[in-house]
């Protein structure tokens, strides 16, 4: 489970610090910051997980700006060197133990020596620590790479470059099972913004992460389903219950290499079955299968799940049952989430529990995070719903 | 008319009542679709969110009776009273707004757990618990944990078993339960 994340100069997270939970609310105006969190868990996972660049990842934007503005003249000026540098710290709990990933990142600012005053920027990965139990796994500092294995002993080799996490390049052996359970636990945050619109109804290729707006829902279909006929009929049993007529899916092969998604529904009309494309669907009916699909796709396996506004598309009467089962799949430890919502049926009931988070930030300043609990009965003399005191603008004062 | 198909709006003071009763009425062959949870933040006072809402919960339950498969079940503790005074106490909200108190042949069913959910839950764990006590037995750390104990009282309830030396309140609650049965079937 994700235990804890500290960000740093990240655009609006200064000096920012979340403890999550099993399931966890974000809460706040637009502009708060609560997607940001989400980003910054997203960067993190391509870094050290995918053989990625540091320059690819981040921008000049993610920069606090109030702090490129404040350093940037300085530097200019050669009164400082560098800006301050970007940190990240995730914690988790898992493989028996706490492990504590830490990851400073520096934006390296060069004047060039012409008339223009041209500048030269770049990204590098200033540092890269893991611990387990307090202890060091890997230590990354200007050129030297330590890593210790999984019985202590301590191994020291060069840094390649800065610009790649060293826990994306290694491979895995007998003596870096823990660094590598890391690396796995990274690959199992799933942050999604669902944009039904945009899922692709065919796949090339199975693939293990799903994409932020599930574009390629399918080919991670693929990947959790087609051989795990359990998991599959769970979801087929669910979705009957929930999509009228709904009998079951089919991947059916289109050319060499492609797959589509199919499902097929009976119909009283016709005395026979029909088959529609997964495109065919409306985007309410491929939201339903999509979060039903994460629910039976990822249980029980340390997932977290980040969702950007899940109940966007779904019906009213939808939200509810989907709550029940999110709610006992994180009570019972068999899923982790963390959710962004603004819609009252949502926040009311989720946060009959304390597990809300409220995100405020004055223009131009930066996130600061409030815990929603019982605290604030004494506030609330008026009995308010939480949806009517964020309506009301009441919750901040 | 198959259970399946009743909706049932659970009025509860807290998500511990709304977990236990929730994992009680699934177990019973209730549909979860069919739940609607009505519950206070944790920025509200569960018992006064329950006086306030019986009204108007009572009010929709009889307008839509007639044509509608639907219950209403109201959980509220009964903390310092008796399980009497508090139905006494709802019954006089009904009261002042000239409503009759709730029939027989409604399906609307209140119960009251003495002094609180907790106390229920600990004897059903096998603790001797008294309901006189003002101790509140153990608060699980999640209140999904109740699910084995909250079955279990279904499958108890689905064989009739009388309850050895169980709290007074859980055994009125399990007579209304006995009554309300037949009018969700």
């Amino acid at each position: 489970m994700l235990k804890r994340l500290y960000v740093d100069n990240f655009r609006c997270l200064v000096d920012f610090e979340l403890n999550f939970d099993s399931i966890n609310l974000f809460l706040g105006d637009n502009g708060a910051g609560k997607s940001t969190v989400f980003d910054v868990l997203g960067k993190l996972q391509s870094l050290t997980t995918i053989d990625s660049n540091v320059k690819t990842i981040f921008k000049l934007s993610d920069y606090t700006r109030w702090q490129i503005l404040a350093q940037l003249p300085l530097i200019y000026r050669k009164e400082k060197e560098n800006m301050s540098h970007q940190v990240f710290i995730l914690e988790f709990i898992g493989n028996g133990g706490i492990y504590e990933y830490e990851l400073k990142i520096n934006f390296l600012i060069n004047i060039l020596a012409s008339a223009s005053n041209d500048t030269f920027m770049e990204w590098i990965i200033e540092s890269e620590r893991l611990w387990f139990n307090k202890k060091l796994l890997l230590n990354v500092y200007e050129q030297e790479v330590t890593t210790f294995s999984d019985d202590g002993v301590e191994y020291r080799s060069s840094r390649y470059n800065f610009y790649q996490s060293i826990i994306s390049l290694l491979k895995p052996d007998e003596l870096n099972k823990k660094i590598i359970w890391f690396r796995e636990r990274m690959k199992r945050l799933v942050i999604l913004k669902i944009t039904p619109n945009t899922i692709v109804g065919h796949s090339l290729q199975k693939s293990q992460l799903l994409d932020k707006t599930m574009e390629n829902f399918v080919s991670w279909y693929r990947y959790i389903f087609a051989d795990n006929q359990d998991k599959l009929t769970q979801l087929t049993e669910s979705l009957q219950e929930i999509l009228d007529g709904f009998i079951r899916f089919k991947l059916e092969q289109i050319s060499e290499k492609a797959l589509v998604l199919k499902l097929i529904f009976k119909t009283e009309e016709l005395d026979q079955n029909i088959e529609f494309f997964f495109d065919e669907l409306s985007d309410g009916q491929k939201v339903l299968v999509v979060l039903y699909s994460l629910f039976y796709g990822l249980e029980s396996q340390d997932y977290t799940i980040c969702i950007d506004e899940p109940e966007n598309f779904l019906a009213l009467p939808e939200i509810q049952p989907w709550l029940f089962q999110l709610e006992d799949l994180c009570s019972e430890g068999k899923l982790q989430a963390l959710l962004i919502s603004h819609h009252p049926q949502l926040i009311d009931y989720l946060l009959s529990s304390p597990i809300g988070y409220w995100f405020e930030r004055q223009a131009n300043s930066s996130v600061k995070v409030k815990p929603i609990n019982s605290e604030l009965q004494k506030c609330n003399e008026s009995g308010l719903s939480m949806s009517e005191l964020i309506a009301r603008r009441w919750l901040s004062e | 008319m198959s259970k399946s198909r009743i909706q049932i709006v659970l009025l509860c003071e807290d998500k511990q009542q709304l977990v236990f009763a929730r994992h009680f009425l699934e177990k019973m062959g209730f549909d979860k679709r069919k739940i609607i949870p009505l519950i206070p933040s944790v920025a509200q006072s569960g018992e006064q969110f329950v006086r306030e809402s019986y009204l108007s919960e009572v009010k929709k339950y009889r307008q839509k009776c007639n044509h509608l498969a639907i219950a209403l079940i109201v959980m509220t503790d009964a903390d310092n009273l008796s399980v009497k005074q508090r139905l006494n106490q709802l019954s006089s909200i009904l009261q002042e707004n000239n409503l009759p108190d709730h029939q027989k042949e409604e399906a609307i069913a209140v119960f009251i757990p003495k002094r609180n959910i907790e106390t229920w839950i600990g004897y059903l764990k096998g603790e001797k618990v008294n309901e006189e006590d003002k101790k509140t037995y153990n608060k699980f750390l999640k209140e999904s944990d109740c699910k084995p104990y909250s079955e279990n009282l279904a499958e108890r309830c689905q064989r009739q078993e009388k309850l050895e030396d169980s709290p007074d309140s859980l055994n009125i609650a399990c007579q209304e339960f006995q009554r309300l049965l037949p009018l969700l079937n």
